[in-house]
Formats: C-alpha cells, sequence, structure tokens
C-alpha cells in the first residue's frame, strides 16, 4: 500500500520536477505551439484540483464528510475581492489573509464540532452544510463585505515576461495546485495520514490505541480550509467578478465530492484524476448539443460510481497502470489516426474514459469491509488456514517479550509485598438516560493479577470496559489510572497511561493490513515513532500471538479468531501496563479457545495485569487470580476464584437466573 | 535520512529558476488569432463567429429566453441582408445556468477554445459583469443588453444596449418620482423593497462613494419612507411576512427595486392578505408573469425603453412593425409565456446593432478597432436612435430614450415621459 | 399586531416546511438513507399536478388521485434500488445527490427552466384568504397547514398503533433483532420509502398551489428543511411538525424584525446551536452502550 520514507523522499524532488515540467507549458508556450485555450483549461482544472484537494484532506482521508467547500471557496474569494478589489491591497498578500481567515474559520468549526463526543458523520456533514449558509447572508447583509452588488477584481499587475493574464493565472493556480496536492502527499504519507485513515476506519479504536483523535481532525479540517481559501482567491481571480452566489455556493460541494468519489478518496491523487476527467467532461458537454444533459450525466456518473467502484479510479489505476496508461494513450492516438470527428480533446476524453473503463473494470476489487464476524472470504494465498487457525506450536523466543518489558516500571511479575495498584475505580457510576448501567462500582486492579469480570447480560460489563479505557466518562465517581483522573484525560491520553483494551466485536481498521494495524498502536504509542521502526516491532507482536503468516493480509481475509489475536496484538502494542480483554473467547471454538488462553497467559507472564470479561467460567476459573462479579451495575463479589463462585449469592445471581445457559 | 533530498530538490531548483529566467519573450497577443484580426487567406468567405451565454436554465431564465429569440431573430434579418462585411454571421449560445462562476467559464471557453471572432453579452447584471472580465483579459469588444450597475462597468471596450445614464441610481428614481408628481394626488408614503441583486440594490442605495438611490432620493424629495425592506435573490425568500410589513406601513406607492417574478410573488402575497397597494413599481420584472395575474396586477409600473403600443408602432415606421410581428412569431413558436417585443428585447436589438455598427465602420472583426471606431462614430440603432460613447461615462449614454410602462387593461403601455406616452399614467383607485 | 402575523403565517408555513421534512426524517431515521432525492420527488410532484391540472382543467388538490399512487411507485423504487446496492449512510447521500441532480435537470429539460404557474382559473386557491379581525390567512396555507398536520398527525398514530407501525420503530431500534421478530425489512422499508413518497406528491401538490414553480427550487429547500429535519430530532416525526412550526415562526419573525436577508442566518445558526448545545436531544435513535 503505502510506501514508507523512500515514497516520502521521491515526492521531494518529484513534485517540484512535475510543477516545473507544467509551468514549462506557459514559459515556452509559443515554442511549444500550445494553444492558449489549452492553457485556459489546464486552469481550470487547476482551480478544481485545488479544491478537491482541499475536501479530500478532511473527508477523504478522515472519512468526515463536509458540504460546506463554499465557505473556504467564499471566504478566500471575499478575502481577496474586499482587499485586493475594493482597497487595493496587493493580491498576494490577499492570499495571505485568505489563508489566516480560512484557518480561524476552520478552528472555530472544528473547535465546537469535534468537541461533541457524540458526533456523528451525518451531522458533522450537516453542520459544515449550514457554514456557507450563515457566512453567505453575513456577506450579503454587510456592506464592508458586500452589500450585495459584488465586487469586480481588476487584472493584477504582474511580470511583463510572463505574457498574457491567462499566462500569470494559470502559474498562480499550478504553485497553489502544486502546494495543494504535496501538503496532501506529505500529510499521506507521514504519521498524520495513518492517523487520519484510522479514524475513517475505526476512531474509536484509534483513540483507545493512542490516537490524539481530535487534534488530527482539527489539523486536517484546518489543512483542508487554509488549501481551500488560497484557491477561493485564485477563484475570484478567475472569474474577476465575486457575488455571493457565484461563491457561497452548493456547486463546490457537490462537484468536489464528485471529483473525489470518482478519483478515489483515500489517495492523494484521487481528486487530481477526478479534477482532471469531470473538467474535461463538462469542458466537452458544454460544446456539444447536450449541453442540457450536462448534470444528468454528472449526476449519473455519481450515482454508478458510489454504487459500482465507491473506492475510485486511484486504486484501479494504481493496480493496473500501464494498461491505463496504454488505454489513454492508445485510444487517443487511434482516433487521432482515424481522424475521428471532433477535437483533439474530443479523442482525449475518449482515450479518458476509456482508461477510467479499464481501472474500474472488474478485477476483484480488494475491499470486503463487513466489519462483521464473518467466515474468512478468501484466505491469502500465502497463508493456509489451518496453520493459521492454530498459533504455531513453538515457543515464543525469549526476545519477543524484551519489547513488553519497558512497559511496566518494575518489571517483576513476582511482585514483592504490597503490589501496586495500576487503576483505582471510586464509588463509579455511569447512566444512559434513565439506565442505571453502573452504580457505585469500587475496585482496584493490582500490578501482575489477571481480574476475571463475570456477571450475567447487562450487568455493565462493557460499560465498565468503556470506563476503564476511557472511551466513556463516568457520570459519578472517579477512575484513577496511575494516579491521573481519567476525566481529566482525552482517551488517547489514557491509552498513553497504560490502559489497552479488545472489543467484542472485532474493529480493525479495514484499509490496513494486519501488519500496519499493529504499527498503527507502536507508531502512536508513548513514544511516538516513525513507521519503519513501528513495522519492525510489529512484526514481533504479531508473531507473538502468532499470527505471522497473515502479517501482510487484509483484516477482512481473517476469520474470527484471528481477528481477536489481532485485536490483543494491537492492544499490546501500545505496550499497556492494563490489558482490557472485552469477550475475545466469544464464538471460537474449544480448540481455539484453548490458543487464545496460551495467547493470554504469556502476555500476562510478560508483566501485564489483565482484566477479562468472559461468560464461560471454566476459562475465568482457569485464568484469573481474582474474579469480580458485577450485577445490576453493582459489584457482587470481589475475590480469589474459588470463594467467589461459592458465594451463596453469586450462585444466585449468576447461576440462579441463567442456570439454564451454565 | 533529512538531508539527502535537499540534492535533487537543489537541482530542481535551479532547473525550475532556470525556466523562469528563460522564460521566452512571448508577443503579448497569445494565440487567440482572430481577436487581433490577423490576415487570413480563408477569412474573406468564412462565416463571422459570435459567442455568448445566456441564462437558459436556472434563476434568470424567464428573460434569458427573450434574449436569444431577439438575437436569432436579428441575425436572420442580418444575413437574409447578406451577412456582415459579406460574410455570413453563426452565433454559439450556450446556457450558463444563471451561474455566474459558468459564465466566465464559457466566455473563456468560448474565445479561447471555439476561437469566436466576436462576443455579445449574457443577460442579467452579476453574469454580464463575470464576461466583461473575461472579455477585458482577450481585449474582446462586449456589447450587452442590460447592465445597469454603471460604475462597475469600467472596461472601456464594453457598450450598453440598454441605459440610463451614468449614474442610473439618480436617473431612474428621478424619473419615477416626477411622474408621481404629475399625479392629481402624488403619493407621499413610500414603501421600498430591494431585492440585494447587483443592479437593484445599486438603484436603491447607490454604489461606492454615490450614495444616492430611491431611498435618499425619495427623502429628498421630502416624501416619508414608511417601509425599507432588503431581501437575498432567490426563490427562498417566503413574502407572505414582506407583505405583511407593506400591508400595515399603509403607503401610497410601494417600490419594487426588483426582478424577474419578484413583483409577481410579492403581489401575490399582499393580494392574499386582501390588499392590494394603491400604486406599484416595480424595476426590472419579468413582462410575462406579472399579466397572468390579472387585475391583481393592474397599473404596475417598471422602467421601459419600448413597448409595441399601436400609438408607438404608428411613429415607428415598418421596419420596427416588421420586427415586432416576427417576434411575435418566434416567442410563440418557442411557447414564451409573453411574446411582446419589449423592453428586453429591445435592449438586445440595440446591443447586436451597437455590435454590428463597429464591425461595419472598422470594417474588419479585428475587436480593437471595432471598440476604437464605437468610440470615434457611435452606432445607430433601431430603437434608441444615434448613440454616442463616452469612455469617461464608461460607454453609457444619455437616457434619451428611458421611460416608464404601466400594465392597463392587460397589457404594458408606455405612460412617460409624456411626449413619448401611448396613454396617461392611470393613477390610484379613489 | 404586525408581529403575531408574522409568526402566525410562519408557523402555517412551517406545517409545509414539517410536511417536507417527515418524510426525509423517517427515512433517515428508520431507513438510515439520506434520501435528498426525496427534494426530486417533492419538484416532481409539484411539476406533475401544474401540469395535470392545467391540461385537464380539474382542481389541483384532486390531481393527488394520480400523483400519491405515481410517487408511492418512484419513492418504493429508489428504496428498492437503495436496497439492493446496500449503501452505507453516507454513501446513500452521494447517491441520492447525484440522482436529485439528474432529476432537477430532466424536470428542467422537460418543463423549461421558466417560472411555471397554474392560471387563476385553475387554480382558485391563489389569491383568496380568510379573515379573523385583523389576522389574515391565506387560503393555501391553511390548506398546506391543514394536510400536513393530517399526515403528520395520521402518520405518527400509524407507528403508535398498528403492527406495521411498531415493526418500523422496532427496526428501526435494532435491525437484528427486528429480524428476529420476523419481520420482512426489504418489504417494510418499501412501505415506508412508499409512503414517504406520497407524502413529497403532497407537499409537491401544496408547493404548486402557492408559488411560481421552477427546477432549481428544490435546491433552496435545502437548507430550511434540514433545519427543520435535524431540530426535530431524525426519525421523530412530532418533533419534525413541532420544529417546522418553531423555524416558520422564528424566521418569519426574523425577517420582519430585521430583514429577509438575516432569515438563512437565524435558522442555520439556530441548526449550529441545536447541534453543539442539545446534541443529545437531536438524536432520536442516539446509541447508548
Amino acid at each position: 500500500m503505502r510506501a514508507a520514507r523512500s515514497a516520502f523522499a521521491t515526492g521531494l524532488w518529484a513534485f517540484p520536477l512535475a510543477t516545473a515540467g507544467l509551468a514549462v507549458l506557459s514559459l515556452y508556450r509559443e515554442s511549444l505551439g500550445l494553444p492558449v485555450s489549452y492553457l485556459s483549461l489546464l486552469t481550470l482544472i487547476l482551480v478544481w484540483t485545488i479544491q478537491a484537494t482541499s475536501w479530500n484532506i478532511l473527508s477523504g482521508f478522515s472519512g468526515y464528510f463536509s458540504f460546506g467547500q463554499a465557505a473556504y471557496v467564499g471566504t478566500g474569494a471575499y478575502a481577496t475581492a474586499v482587499l485586493y478589489g475594493r482597497h487595493g491591497v496587493s493580491f498576494y498578500i490577499t492570499l495571505v489573509v485568505a489563508a489566516g481567515l480560512c484557518a480561524l474559520l476552520a478552528l472555530a468549526i472544528g473547535g465546537l464540532a469535534f468537541r461533541l463526543r457524540s458526533l456523528r458523520g451525518e451531522i458533522f456533514a450537516l453542520l459544515t452544510l449550514a457554514v456557507p449558509f450563515i457566512l453567505g447572508a453575513l456577506a450579503r447583509t454587510s456592506r464592508a463585505i458586500d452589500g450585495g452588488q459584488g465586487i469586480p477584481l481588476p487584472v493584477p499587475s504582474f511580470p511583463a515576461q510572463l505574457g498574457l493574464f491567462q499566462d500569470f493565472l494559470y502559474l498562480v493556480g499550478l504553485l497553489v495546485a502544486a502546494g495543494a496536492v504535496w501538503t496532501a502527499f506529505a500529510i499521506a504519507h507521514s504519521r498524520f495520514g495513518w492517523a487520519l485513515a484510522a479514524i475513517r476506519d475505526a476512531e474509536q479504536v484509534a483513540e483507545g490505541l493512542g490516537v490524539a483523535t481530535f487534534r488530527y481532525k482539527l489539523l486536517a479540517l484546518v489543512a483542508s480550509a487554509v488549501i481551500g481559501g488560497v484557491g477561493g482567491s485564485v477563484f475570484a481571480l478567475y472569474i474577476g467578478f465575486v457575488t455571493v452566489e457565484s461563491v457561497f455556493n452548493l456547486n463546490f460541494p457537490l462537484f468536489v465530492i464528485v471529483m473525489s468519489v470518482l478519483g478515489g478518496r483515500t489517495h492523494w491523487q484521487g481528486p487530481v484524476l477526478g479534477a482532471v476527467l469531470v473538467v474535461v467532461l463538462q469542458n466537452r458537454l458544454a460544446s456539444s448539443h447536450f449541453e442540457s444533459w450536462q448534470l444528468i450525466v454528472l449526476g449519473a456518473i455519481l450515482v454508478v460510481l458510489v454504487a459500482v467502484a465507491p473506492e475510485g479510479l486511484t486504486s484501479g489505476v494504481r493496480r493496473r497502470p500501464w494498461p491505463v496508461l496504454g488505454a489513454v494513450f492508445g485510444t487517443t492516438v487511434i482516433l487521432w489516426l482515424a481522424r475521428a470527428p471532433g477535437q483533439p480533446l474530443d479523442w482525449i476524453l475518449v482515450g479518458m474514459l476509456a482508461a477510467a473503463a479499464v481501472a474500474v473494470w472488474p478485477g476483484r476489487r480488494r475491499r470486503g469491509l463487513s466489519i462483521a464476524p464473518t467466515e474468512p472470504a478468501a484466505v491469502q494465498p500465502s497463508s493456509p488456514r489451518s496453520s493459521a487457525s492454530a498459533p504455531p506450536a513453538s515457543a515464543p523466543p525469549p526476545s519477543e517479550s524484551a519489547p513488553l518489558a519497558p512497559a511496566a516500571p518494575d518489571p517483576a511479575p513476582a511482585a514483592p509485598a504490597a503490589p501496586a495498584v495500576l487503576v483505582e475505580c471510586r464509588k463509579v457510576a455511569r447512566y444512559f438516560g434513565g439506565v442505571h448501567a453502573l452504580e457505585d462500582v469500587t475496585l482496584r486492579i493490582h500490578e501482575g493479577e489477571i481480574v476475571g469480570l463475570v456477571g450475567p447480560n447487562g450487568s455493565g460489563k462493557t460499560t465498565l470496559v468503556s470506563l476503564l479505557s476511557g472511551s466513556l466518562r463516568p457520570t459519578r465517581g472517579h477512575i484513577l489510572v496511575a494516579g491521573h483522573d481519567t476525566r481529566t484525560l482525552a482517551p488517547h491520553q489514557v491509552a498513553h497511561a497504560g490502559i489497552a483494551r479488545t472489543y467484542q466485536i472485532p474493529r480493525p481498521f479495514a484499509s490496513m493490513t494486519v501488519r500496519d494495524n499493529v504499527a498503527m498502536a507502536v507508531m502512536f504509542g508513548r513514544v511516538p515513532s516513525r513507521l519503519t521502526q513501528a513495522r519492525a516491532r510489529a512484526e514481533q507482536h504479531i508473531a507473538f500471538v502468532g499470527l505471522g503468516p497473515l502479517a501482510g493480509a487484509l483484516p477482512s481475509a481473517l476469520n474470527l479468531h484471528q481477528r481477536q489475536l489481532l485485536e490483543i496484538a494491537r492492544a499490546l502494542a501500545t505496550e499497556p501496563k492494563v490489558l482490557l480483554l472485552d469477550e475475545a473467547l466469544a464464538g471460537l471454538n474449544p480448540a481455539e479457545i484453548d490458543s487464545a488462553v496460551e495467547v493470554v497467559r504469556r502476555v500476562h507472564r510478560a508483566g501485564t495485569a489483565i482484566v477479562i470479561v468472559e461468560h464461560l467460567l471454566r476459562v475465568v476459573n482457569q485464568l484469573a487470580t481474582r474474579v469480580v462479579v458485577l450485577d445490576r451495575g453493582t459489584v457482587l463479589a470481589d475475590g480469589e476464584p474459588r470463594a467467589v463462585m461459592s458465594d451463596p449469592a453469586v450462585i444466585q445471581a449468576y447461576l440462579g437466573r441463567s442456570g439454564a445457559r451454565a | 535520512m533529512r538531508t539527502r533530498p535537499l540534492f535533487p530538490m537543489l537541482i530542481v531548483a535551479a532547473l525550475m529558476a532556470g525556466a523562469a529566467t528563460g522564460c521566452e519573450k512571448k508577443s503579448g497577443t497569445g494565440g487567440t488569432g482572430s481577436a487581433t484580426g490577423k490576415a487570413d487567406p480563408a477569412a474573406s468567405t468564412r462565416p463571422i463567429v459570435i459567442g455568448s451565454t445566456l441564462s437558459l436554465s436556472g434563476a434568470f431564465a424567464a428573460t434569458g429566453q427573450i434574449h436569444k429569440i431577439a438575437g436569432e431573430e436579428f441575425l436572420d434579418r442580418l444575413n437574409k441582408a447578406g451577412g456582415l462585411l459579406g460574410r455570413k454571421v453563426e452565433w454559439i449560445v450556450r446556457d450558463d445556468e444563471s451561474d455566474q462562476a459558468k459564465v466566465a467559464t464559457l466566455y473563456e471557453q468560448l474565445i479561447s477554445q471555439d476561437k469566436v471572432d466576436l462576443i455579445m453579452g449574457p443577460y442579467a447584471t452579476p453574469n454580464i459583469l463575470s464576461a466583461m472580465a473575461v472579455a477585458e483579459r482577450h481585449g474582446y469588444v462586449l456589447p450587452q443588453h442590460t447592465s445597469v450597475l454603471a460604475p462597475l462597468m469600467k472596461y472601456p471596450c464594453q457598450f450598453p444596449g440598454w441605459s440610463h445614464g451614468f449614474a442610473p441610481n439618480e436617473f431612474v428614481p428621478g424619473q419615477l418620482f416626477d411622474a408621481m408628481a404629475s399625479l392629481p394626488r402624488p403619493p407621499k408614503k413610500i414603501a421600498i423593497l430591494t431585492n440585494q441583486n447587483g443592479s437593484t440594490d445599486f438603484v436603491s442605495y447607490g454604489a461606492g462613494d454615490n450614495k444616492k438611490g430611491f431611498v435618499s432620493i425619495a427623502r429628498d424629495r421630502g416624501l416619508e419612507v414608511v417601509a425599507e425592506i432588503k431581501y437575498p435573490p432567490g426563490a427562498a425568500t417566503s413574502w407572505a411576512p414582506l407583505a405583511t410589513q407593506v400591508r400595515d406601513a399603509k403607503p401610497d406607492l410601494v417600490i419594487n427595486s426588483g426582478l424577474g417574478i419578484d413583483p409577481v410573488n410579492l403581489l401575490q402575497a399582499m393580494a392574499q392578505l386582501n390588499y392590494s397597494p394603491p400604486l406599484m413599481f416595480s424595476l426590472f420584472p419579468a413582462p410575462g408573469p406579472l399579466l397572468k395575474l390579472g387585475p391583481t396586477a393592474d397599473r404596475v409600473l417598471a422602467v421601459s425603453i419600448f413597448e409595441p403600443n399601436p400609438a408607438v408602432l404608428a411613429k415607428s415606421g415598418p421596419v420596427v412593425a416588421e420586427i415586432v410581428s416576427d417576434f411575435k412569431n418566434r416567442a410563440t413558436e418557442a411557447k414564451l409565456p409573453y411574446t411582446a417585443f419589449e423592453t428586453q428585447a429591445t435592449a438586445s436589438w440595440n446591443a447586436w446593432e451597437i455590435l454590428v455598427s463597429g464591425v461595419k465602420a472598422a470594417g474588419s472583426v479585428d475587436n480593437k478597432a471595432i471598440c476604437d471606431a464605437l468610440h470615434k462614430t457611435g452606432a445607430d440603432t433601431t430603437f434608441s436612435g444615434h448613440l454616442t460613447f463616452d469612455p469617461a461615462q464608461n460607454n453609457f449614454w444619455p437616457p434619451t430614450t428611458s421611460g416608464l410602462k404601466q400594465i392597463q387593461d392587460g397589457d404594458w403601455v408606455i405612460v412617460w415621459p409624456a411626449e413619448r406616452a401611448a396613454a396617461p399614467i392611470k393613477p390610484p383607485p379613489g | 399586531m404586525k408581529f403575531l402575523q408574522a409568526a402566525l403565517t410562519g408557523m402555517l408555513l412551517g406545517g409545509l416546511h414539517a410536511l417536507m421534512a417527515a418524510g426525509l426524517s423517517l427515512s433517515w431515521g428508520v431507513l438510515r438513507i439520506i434520501n435528498l432525492a426525496h427534494f426530486g420527488l417533492i419538484l416532481l410532484g409539484a411539476y406533475l399536478t401544474f401540469q395535470i391540472a392545467s391540461s385537464w382543467h380539474i382542481d389541483p388538490i384532486a390531481t393527488l388521485v394520480v400523483t400519491i399512487p405515481a410517487l408511492f411507485v418512484a419513492g418504493a423504487l429508489l428504496q428498492w434500488g437503495f436496497d439492493r446496492l446496500a449503501v452505507t449512510e453516507l454513501n446513500s447521500l452521494l447517491l441520492s445527490f447525484g440522482l436529485l441532480v439528474a432529476m432537477v435537470q430532466a424536470v428542467s429539460n422537460l418543463w423549461t427552466a421558466d417560472f411555471q404557474q397554474m392560471t387563476a382559473a385553475v387554480n382558485p386557491y391563489a389569491t383568496s384568504s380568510l379573515s379573523v379581525g385583523r389576522l389574515v390567512f391565506p387560503t393555501t396555507t391553511l390548506i398546506a397547514f391543514v394536510l400536513s398536520v393530517l399526515i403528520i398527525g395520521g402518520g405518527h398514530q400509524a407507528l403508535q398503533r398498528t403492527f406495521i407501525g411498531r415493526a418500523l420503530r422496532a427496526f428501526a431500534m435494532d435491525r437484528t433483532i427486528a429480524a428476529a421478530f420476523g419481520i420482512d425489512h426489504r418489504r417494510v422499508s418499501i412501505l415506508l420509502a412508499g409512503i414517504a413518497g406520497g407524502s413529497a406528491a403532497v407537499a409537491g401538490m401544496l408547493f404548486a398551489l402557492s408559488t411560481p414553480l421552477a427546477p432549481f427550487a428544490a435546491f433552496e429547500w435545502f437548507g430550511i428543511v434540514f433545519a427543520v429535519v435535524i431540530l426535530g430530532g431524525i426519525g421523530n416525526v412530532v418533533g419534525t411538525l413541532l420544529a417546522g412550526l418553531l423555524v416558520g415562526a422564528l424566521s418569519s419573525l426574523a425577517s420582519v424584525i430585521h430583514s429577509p436577508a438575516t432569515e438563512p442566518f437565524v435558522v442555520f445558526s439556530l441548526i449550529v446551536v441545536a447541534l453543539l448545545v442539545r446534541p443529545q436531544g437531536l438524536f432520536a435513535r442516539a446509541g447508548g452502550s
């Protein structure tokens, strides 16, 4: 998938080179014999590339769809229109102002929206839909901004040797677009990009693994807004006359979404491909007799693409780059040689459409993307299923536990007199509306323990796990992790304090391989590290749980047991002091249970305290050094397993009511 | 690791610097070709191609269609009479969907890609301003039908087909209040509703340093402004609250500085409140829909340059009558709701005649030559006579043919100024 | 008096917005489809009403006999498609956005982009009104309000009382459990989408009754209707009605007190504030543990 440092290094010289190459088209336009019309078309492509890339950095990478692209376009355009068009401030300064204003706008939107713990994607989408309406109304009513008449922009002065205004506009657009695409590229190849991908795949999980989601989302929003705003300034220059209708316009979200979805919204190249295709298509449709069909065609493209190829063209292009390139050039050249009717642009368009068809041609897409536990769809050829379902018999080499050692400050499992308290719950209560999920839970977890957390369905076990891991906050009471109250910590800080959890229904990052799923947790651990180092570390954790042969597989190729092991490996990669296992054995067959129990033992031996939520009392008895029984949200019993299991109250509550099942 | 990529970057930077400094000397005209009117052997037989956009869909479409039919009619007549400079004339018209951003893109495409020889303006002020920005870049002459925002139309090769002079924000209110003062009982209390669209907002409130407009001029003339309302363009406005405000203010005259179907919506909303204003003026209404309202819209006033009233036609001669009746046939065929050749069509006709006059005077389709010729010799028009263009006034000619029209018994009738009127102004009832 | 009249007129109009929002809200809350094509159906309903009433010279309200079944089928077909493609909530937004854009353009190609309006002879309601003292209520808004309240109220009752209604609510809360109780989710969702389509027919008819029609109006409904959906609580029909009345009254008051240009400012600021301050109140199906 994404290559590491080397790709980034390649980008450092490839981008300036590509930019220089494109700049030559204008600088040596007359020598090359390039008609100005192509330059104008390229400028339009650049203008849209900027906007689509801006949208993609937030919405494509992190999965938070925005319908508010027009807010940045409008803010940028009006910054330039008011300052340059009305007050004669230098055009270049207005670019900076546009960037600054949009950054502030993004901080305001993100600071408010991303603080909402219950923010869902659609709500964010609609929030952002509202913003351009508000700003547009503001611009319209305020005489200082617009007041209703619109603002014309004169042609700015530029070095005469650049040639025409079209040349200048093209070069400005090129620089901004190159900056935008480079930003997207750099983000995609950094920790930032990985964090955004993890947020897109499973935000809560990412948070639990130590990813500072709020910060990254906000950063992405700011980057997106700044690019959109500067692009808005360029757009203002392009249209030459700014009005509320022309910039606070629903066409912007519509087209950037179409472009990014078409191109592929998880990759930095997606918006570029999409912008090229859509702009050329629009251009040709406008010149044809089908202009009244333009929007119908675009709408249909969006519908078909979402239905047929939700991942867009980029993945197809990257999968078979040569056939795609061949299709573009081949078709174009054949049409040219055959003297097909129409202009060169028509031939190029047909070539691009042919290439698009080649790219999305069913060559078996790689995304099953069903997170629900299902039978493995297709096991990687490299790993026969039999070897995968049972971990390798060989005991882990001693070096494997080494990376885990620094996790615990004093790594002596056989603790002296008083083992340190790692987590403490003081009179914790948690309500959901009127439902009292937990009430007055007081509990300590010590170093070196394996605590079995049991109780009937609905007794609050999963709620307690969520509270301990910081993804929920107590309604009352306090939870102290390494002496810090979790109320004062963001979920990713709780992870850094040494708590990690697995989910009953595994929630892997669907777009990443097993190796990268685990590497994510290493990268964003207490000590941040680079991808290459993280991958090496991840291999050790994967081998530790016995998933070694599957390191390169995507989660969709794993069976339930393997996904549970992946959950454990990923949690271990954060180097936790306490590992919370939420029904990690549910749905497994007896052989798988045995192998999982073995893994848990190994984790424990390596010095990690474990809280295990489990229905199978056999397993709990086998593993736990202590058992806590929850019933209707309160602690019913807490102590040594055999003593607890023989407690009449426990038998009454636990076995009595659900005796049939035990 | 960190330093290594620096080297290739330096190379690239050097390459770029080289590219920039070695940048070729350009001729400065670009490859747009025909804009400069270079001698082309085939040019004398090739048709002259004129490009423009019109709002054939979207918010301005109701009026955009009128301009399309007027343009087609004009060119058919021109080609039948032998074309221009002995060449046939073709017109490429694209739909800008009433979207100003699209106007710029499409004009760019028409000029640089389709390589049209000449361009014609689009409809509605914001669109015209967008087109003007592109025309200026390419040095094309831009005749345009209807832009009112004279102070913003700074491009010297822009030529208006309809003019209220250089200061429409003073002229139009002045003319209206003059006309009102001629009534037996002149209105005293005025309600002003302004659509915050470039041109209409301008006529109500002025622009830049000139803040004159309906509102200030009404006060200057000692009239009482009993309601002053601004509303945004677009169909989302709910008219009932506006109608309530107007009704409760009890004005003698309602000035709707709006366009399109604004007055229709407003009158309908007022009718639903069982209220009908004594007198109403609407700035740029779409002519058809108001007539469909029947008696509700009786006595509504609007600005005008020409209405095909029998009294006017009688004075105008056979050519005008021919144009008017041909337009009626075409508009009927195109299922337009209103088929009279009125102000919008007249403005369109003027713009086309300005372009043709310029080409004839220049003897070529060289845009610079046309622009210079128009400044030097002016243009001859069927409906507004000989026009002269002063760049100091942004080419906006004196408003000699501007007047007011009124709906009387289901049709628009020219009522002001008195010397050109087909009928006197019908005063409010009672 | 001015303010009272404005608030009341706004509220009456708000009823119509609530009716538009109800179909959208139900489909979002229960079917997990954010169906922007619903606006397209309303637009289609309006134009069909205009066309049928004008060419057959029948009372525009009577056209419902044709338009409700037609749009019921259209809505059901759309849902069938969504179901077949198994689109996610977010992708449904994208997909239906594409549909809406195409539908608006198709309407524009069929009926021209010009404003269309039934003549006074066909539509006797356009200029009549009912007065109570100094307060005046336009007949069209009264009809819109009464029909909207009846439909939304009826829909609410049906959801509470009938087996299908309970099945739908169970379905909205938990699909797998609903399936376990033998609820065929396909049938139920297609039925619901059909009903939403029918409500779009009524909303469209009411529009054709009161305003000149233009294809691009569909995009202008976006803002206010989503405001109503969100404020009312997604999937909550009664909430939608109340939110419609509230938004209608407030925007009408904003229009009178300041200027109509501030209307979008007030309405959308309200959405933002509502989302920020009371997110829990807006989630009809907020996830618990």
